[in-house]
């Protein structure tokens, strides 16, 4: 479903994603961790095609983000780090706004505005206008433009930032939703990146954590915790030991 | 077409939800119906000079002792009231974050920009529709010609149209609406100061930039327009114009990602 084949980034010397592969199968929800800074936004990005990327390519749906980038993106339902909203404007216009440059036919729009007000409980707030809203609000607001053209594939960048505890169950019970299979609902796919493990353990079933660019772990979360350790102490361990490897990497090419 | 019509939809409907189309709106007709009072004042008063010299009052009419000042006034006034409609095209959109929503959607960028462009021509064209009652009270008082009201008019919009296409670029290669708004007004000065500077600065020394300066200006090709004369050359300087602007924001919205 999602494809990532060698992708790197770099700005100048500074290299932000160097050579991320990985691949992610329908259904699956997939946490994208990392410590601030390890390039989860900058992999994000070029997932989505907002970025191109240095090396490397990736693709969804079947469809490659840079060859054919109109159905690739179709097929997407991207939430930013911060919430692309128009503040002038009401929740209601604005999720009819995105479900028509996402291509909702004309038909089908009213319908797929109100499912995605009713998943993300912002039905009665439709008519308010988005600038008036607090925090949380306008993150359901965010999370409601991802999905209200039924995209196969959810790519999430911190989907709970900054929210109060209340809220960021809402927002973990919705994505649990979404992706749960019993529900009979289009089955999505999802890549959610953030810096809270106890996040991933409550909705994820696979992690790929990424430290200074690289993809250091991939693996599902039972596989990880199986020997009775918790993730906090896997991933310092990761972290520490794939950073050592790093600096011993750089001093050798020093001495050389 | 169909996204380039939602993405201008939206785009007005931002500017109508908000008071600064109205705020706009209604200073600028009080703008205009203050020059139109100057302009129909100072006419009055050359008429009265003439009285004595039948040759000159034979020449004298509405539509140039009136109607082309009044136009030639609200050209300059578009001039100021288009970079604060403009400022907002890109840059806000960055500033909303909604960038990233816009290029991850399955738009073309000649959808957005071209979507972008129709909203400011629209709204543009709305402003040049009020200044064309004023003319149009005339005609139940005396009796202006009609063509050279109507091309005047036209000449009007589409030098507005390339005021927006300038704000939309200026817009696009900044994050800053503040700084977007300061560099559409020095462009549009820059652009109403090139006659001058081909006359008095360039003229003598060199014929041929003077030449190539006098047609890149906007006011060159507007004046035949108020004189009632539509020449194809004139309207293709229009469509170039505003083309080689869309075509050159299209780039620096592109480019943006690429940084």
């Amino acid at each position: 479903m999602i494809e990532a084949k060698g992708l790197s980034k770099r700005y100048g010397d500074l290299v932000a994603v160097n050579d991320v592969s990985f691949l992610v199968a329908k259904g699956e929800v997939v946490g994208f961790l990392g410590p601030n800074g390890a390039g989860k936004t900058t992999t994000m990005r070029m997932l989505t095609g907002f970025l191109p990327p240095t090396d490397g390519t990736a693709s969804i749906d079947g469809h490659d983000i840079f060859g054919a980038p109109i159905p690739a993106r179709r097929s997407i339902g991207y939430l930013p780090e911060s919430p692309p909203l128009y503040p002038e404007m009401s929740v209601g216009s604005f999720l009819e706004y995105v479900a028509r440059i996402k291509d909702v036919a004309r038909s089908a729009r009213r319908e797929a505005v109100d499912r995605a007000l009713e998943r993300t409980a912002l039905t009665e707030v439709r008519r308010q206008v988005i600038g008036t809203l607090s925090k949380g609000y306008r993150q359901r607001v965010g999370l409601a433009q991802a999905i209200v053209h039924d995209p196969p594939v959810l790519i999430l960048d911190e989907p709970t930032a900054g929210l109060d505890p209340l809220q960021i169950r809402e927002i973990r019970s919705l994505i649990t939703e979404l992706t749960d299979p019993s529900k009979g609902e289009g089955q999505q796919t999802v890549i959610l990146s953030t810096h809270i493990l106890a996040e991933v353990e409550a909705i994820c079933r696979r992690v790929i954590l990424i430290n200074e660019g690289r993809k250091v772990v991939d693996a599902p979360i039972d596989e990880l915790t199986s020997g009775g350790t918790t993730l906090d102490e896997v991933f310092t361990r990761q972290i520490a030991r794939d950073s050592a490897a790093e600096a011993l990497e750089g001093t050798q090419g020093a001495e050389t | 077409m169909r996204h380039v019509t939602s993405v201008a939809g939206r785009e007005l409907r931002s500017l109508f939800v908000s008071p600064v189309a109205y705020g706009v709106l209604s200073l600028f007709s009080v703008l205009a119906g203050i020059f139109f009072i100057l302009d129909l004042a100072w006419f009055e008063q050359v008429l009265l000079r003439y009285q004595q010299y039948p040759d000159q009052l034979a020449d004298f009419n509405l539509n140039d002792g009136l109607i082309r000042e009044f136009y030639g006034s609200m050209s300059i006034v578009l001039l100021f009231v288009i970079p604060g409609i403009t400022m907002g095209t890109y840059a806000a959109e960055k500033t909303n974050g909604t960038e990233e929503l816009l290029l991850t959607s399955p738009l073309t960028i000649w959808d957005i920009v071209l979507g972008k462009f129709l909203a400011g021509a629209l709204f543009i064209s709305l402003l040049v529709a009020i200044v064309g009652l004023f003319p149009g009270l005339l005609f139940a008082y005396g009796g202006p010609e009609i063509g050279k009201t109507a091309s005047g008019l036209l000449g009007l919009m589409l030098t507005g149209w390339i005021y927006v296409a300038i704000g939309g670029l200026a817009s696009a290669i900044t994050r800053s609406q503040i700084i977007a708004f300061l560099i559409t007004l020095v462009a549009l000065l820059i652009l109403l100061l090139i006659p001058a500077v081909a006359d008095f600065g360039v003229a003598g020394s060199a014929p041929v930039v003077a030449d190539a300066l006098r047609y890149l200006s906007t006011q060159v090709h507007f004046d035949p327009l108020l004189n009632g004369l539509i020449d194809t050359a004139d309207l293709a300087y229009f469509a170039v114009m505003i083309g080689s602007f869309l075509l050159i924001t299209k780039a620096a919205v592109e480019s943006a990602r690429w940084r």
